[in-house]
């Protein structure tokens, strides 16, 4: 199924960005755990309250009293989908795009292996790197919680939110990984990409400013992360999730088909 | 028998480019010249030979195994010198070619050393800092040195200098005396007329001729210049001279078996300077088939 040489050229070439972005994760996180004050989330409401668009376009329109609805509201409403997202969507070009775009593919394909082989190689390469960043940042979010405000966190629900999280990355990963499977240019790749994830983000964005745009919250996939529902574990929520799942997968693996049955302008 | 085997293979990609209707085979043990001017379709051959893309129509075959289909089967003994070469970057010349070996599932490195010696290769910095010729030679030991039974290789001395590029004509015939299958690609005749045993010309992605180098070789004329003191003189001369086109003081004309004759007559005259080169491959086909290159 993997090629090992490949996994570990991969391996080689991707963990400072890798790197880079779980530090830039770990900040933020550290830092949004630290700013929780049973005491002070009461003024924050009060701030959120006076300006509800602004606070709500951002996905943080419950500030929430204890500590689980806090990152719910401040760290998986927007930080960690869109940097995830970012970083997904730059690996994904790098898996596939860009040896085509290089040409540097042909030797990959000159080696005795399957085409097949050497694509599914880059798609298990991207969903270690997602399961390997998911371990990262719940154990960056866990360990200061639990250092700072030992047994606040509801560990259940935070495990479930989790589970919603790697669901949107898997989701943003099989659209990435397809789109760097079907184009020749890495370039185009890239710009496509960016523009389905600024797509998406904008309109999940826009849809939770008000009642008059709510019914936007049906034209991003985003709104099948539900982070709140999966803390109250709401049916819906699963559904969701499990959809994100499934979509995903099925986008790697016919990505994994048209690459491996298209022609290539090596 | 025959290793390689190209079947009526037509990949049109419009205006004129691609191959049309292409059918020619490779020889157990010849080494095959690929002969055919910049964009004939010489590369895109050798894509659906590498499976890199499919034919519209016809099939390939190495081995008697489809190119496209099983592509991985035949890589396994098959060493592939790419016409543009592109390499991973930020890797050191060294950690790809060691890369390259483990993605062949070579045990070690081969003959590497042996050819790294031999082409005075010392690939330690970075390639994408590497000169044109560097990473050529880069990509003409990932090519040998599995020392694999058949090779394809698409303009391989461009990006080299005349002493590699004999130090590449040293190799392929190494290679060919141990009974190797070589398609080798090139826009230039001199460079397959040192190796090869036949050609496959190839105009306007159509087959012109599949012919042995000996034929080609006895047709091959060289363009002769040659300046006279006086216009007269050159007129003089050039009537003597048949297919000869006069420029001023200047009569060039090309030039094959009657040479000893041309040089004869120009010298009854007052010979000022003389330049002689090889016929371009257009040239070439324009005496050797009449017709030109548009037909």
């Amino acid at each position: 199924m993997i090629n090992t040489t490949l996994f570990r050229k991969e391996l080689k070439s991707n963990w400072i960005m890798f790197l880079i972005f779980i530090g830039i994760i770990a900040m933020y996180s550290v830092m949004i755990v630290m700013m929780f004050e049973p005491e002070m989330s009461e003024s924050l409401q009060t701030l959120a309250d006076s300006m509800p668009e602004i606070f709500a376009a951002f996905g943080m329109s419950v500030v929430g009293t204890t500590l689980l609805e806090f990152i719910t509201g401040y760290l998986y409403g927007m930080i960690l989908v869109l940097l995830p997202a970012v970083f997904i969507m730059l690996l994904c070009g790098r898996l596939v795009a860009r040896y085509v775009s290089a040409g540097s593919m042909a030797y990959l394909l000159a080696a005795p292996v399957k085409r097949k082989h050497i694509v599914t190689s880059q798609a298990v390469f991207l969903l270690v790197s997602l399961l390997a960043m998911a371990i990262l940042v719940i154990g960056l979010i866990w360990a200061p919680a639990e250092i700072i405000f030992p047994g606040e966190l509801e560990l259940e629900g935070f495990f479930r939110i989790n589970v919603g999280m790697v669901g949107v990355w898997i989701f943003i990963g099989g659209i990435c990984f397809l789109v760097s499977c079907i184009f020749n240019d890495s370039k185009q790749v890239s710009a496509l990409n960016a523009g389905i994830i600024i797509y998406s983000y904008l309109m999940q964005m826009i849809s939770q400013v008000g009642d008059k745009f709510e019914a936007l919250k049906y034209a991003t996939p985003l709104t099948l992360f539900n982070a709140q529902g999966l803390a109250a574990s709401e049916n819906g929520a699963w559904i969701g999730t499990a959809v994100l799942y499934g979509v995903g997968i099925v986008f790697m693996i016919v990505g994994i088909r048209v690459f491996s049955k298209r022609n290539l302008p090596l | 028998m025959n290793v390689i085997d190209i079947s009526h293979i037509t990949k049109d990609y419009g205006e004129d480019r691609g191959v049309f209707d292409l059918t020619f085979q490779v020889r157990q043990g010849e080494v095959l010249g690929f002969l055919g001017p910049n964009g004939a379709g010489k590369t895109t051959t050798i894509r659906q030979l590498m499976g890199f893309i499919r034919p519209d129509q016809g099939s390939l075959s190495i081995h008697g195994r489809d190119c496209f289909h099983q592509a991985h089967e035949i890589q396994g003994t098959l060493g592939y010198l790419p016409g543009e070469i592109a390499f991973i970057d930020a890797m050191k010349g060294m950690e790809f070619i060691r890369f390259v070996a483990s993605m062949k599932k070579m045990k070690g490195l081969g003959r590497a050393a042996e050819l790294l010696d031999m082409f005075d290769l010392k690939p330690a910095g970075k390639i994408e800092k590497m000169s044109k010729g560097m990473k050529q030679k880069i990509g003409i030991v990932c090519a040998f040195m599995q020392d694999p039974e058949i090779l394809i290789l698409d303009e391989p001395t461009s990006g080299l200098d005349p002493l590699m590029q004999n130090t590449f004509v040293d190799l392929i015939l190494a290679e060919k005396a141990r009974g190797k299958t070589i398609l080798m690609s090139s826009h230039m005749f001199e460079e397959v007329e040192k190796t090869c045993d036949r050609t496959a010309i190839i105009r306007a992605g159509k087959l012109a001729a599949v012919e042995d180098i000996d034929k080609l070789r006895r047709n091959k004329k060289k363009v002769i210049e040659v300046q006279f003191e006086t216009v007269e003189m050159a007129e003089q001369f050039a009537d003597k001279v048949p297919g000869a086109a006069v420029r001023g003081k200047a009569v060039s004309a090309a030039v094959g078996r009657e040479l000893d004759t041309f040089i004869k007559q120009a010298g009854s005259y007052t010979v000022c300077d003389i330049n002689i080169r090889s016929q371009s491959l257009e040239e070439f086909f324009m005496h050797f088939y009449g017709g030109n290159q548009h037909d």
